[in-house]
């Protein structure tokens, strides 16, 4: 959505438009979706939670103020708000079920192979959702959402050299632990 | 010295090729139910928000009622013990 066309549907938004909120909700639901499916591993919390930001996020749009950031952030800081108060209700919270996983097709493989597969994704699933939030989501706007350092910085409020540099402490790290759980690779 | 630094810059920049490639297999866009996208925006259009709204409002007023009501009693408690005070000192300068 343009930035002036989002402009004036946050301003009416905001005077009690609900179908200027629904058209944002429309905008954004995938994205937030998705930030809270890696965050959570879930998809029945994803779905609860992301119902919860866009609810909150319509009670609290009157109070909405422009500060330069993409809405996006926005909706993103909620996001991360609900997640946290979410991990400190659960002591023991679920891991990603098989089913639950996005299932991958893996053409002309063998079924073990496949299985391998989806075993190796779900250890570095696990092991993301272990990182720092700020990592997760930075890794979360890199390749779910395909975003530009200069994008993530916008929405992290961040400097692209800083996102440069998270990026790659996150991914050299991770590296790292990938390594210390199988040290054959 | 300079080819040792390179050494751990290509071992860098190879770990992080490597693990770009993961990554990029694992973190893929979901698409959420469409029941419950649909779900949610039908009930974003339905729920009463602009009573909401109103009632943020009515909060503010409400506030600000109370605040002045709270105000206005102190100011007349005050008040009234500087009289009583005053009244209090006139009668022991007659006695």
């Amino acid at each position: 959505m343009p930035e002036p066309e989002e402009q004036d549907f946050l301003l009416r938004a905001s005077q009690g438009d609900q179908e200027a909120f629904g058209i944002l909700y429309e905008t954004y639901v995938e994205r937030i979706y998705n930030y809270v499916y890696y965050r959570t591993g879930n998809i029945h919390d994803a779905e609860d939670l992301t119902a919860h930001v866009f609810f909150r996020a319509m009670h609290h749009i009157p109070t909405y103020t422009d500060r330069g950031v993409p809405f996006s952030a926005w909706l993103y800081r909620i996001a991360h708000n609900l997640i946290a108060n979410w991990h400190r209700d659960r002591s023991r919270h679920q891991e990603i079920p098989l089913s639950d996983a996005p299932t991958l097709h893996y053409k002309g493989e063998p079924p073990e192979t496949a299985l391998e597969q989806t075993q190796e994704r779900d250890a570095l699933l696990r092991l993301i959702r272990h990182l720092p939030a700020e990592r997760q989501h930075l890794l979360i706007l890199k390749f779910v959402e395909h975003m530009s350092n200069s994008e993530i910085g916008e929405t992290m409020d961040r400097s692209e050299g800083a996102v440069k540099s998270l990026y790659h402490r996150t991914l050299l790290s991770l590296r790292d632990e990938l390594e210390e759980l199988d040290p054959g690779e | 010295m300079g080819s040792k630094m390179k050494r751990i810059s290509d071992a860098s920049r190879g770990k992080i090729a490597s693990m770009e490639h993961r990554l990029s297999g694992a973190l893929r866009p979901i698409q959420p139910r469409k029941e419950f996208v649909h779900g949610i925006a039908q009930r974003i259009r339905t729920t009463p928000r602009v009573a909401f709204v109103d009632r943020i409002a009515s909060w503010h007023i409400i506030a600000i009622l109370i605040a002045v009501l709270v105000s206005l009693t102190v100011f007349l408690a005050v008040l009234g013990r500087a009289l009583l005070s005053l009244v209090d000192k006139k009668r022991t300068a007659r006695t």
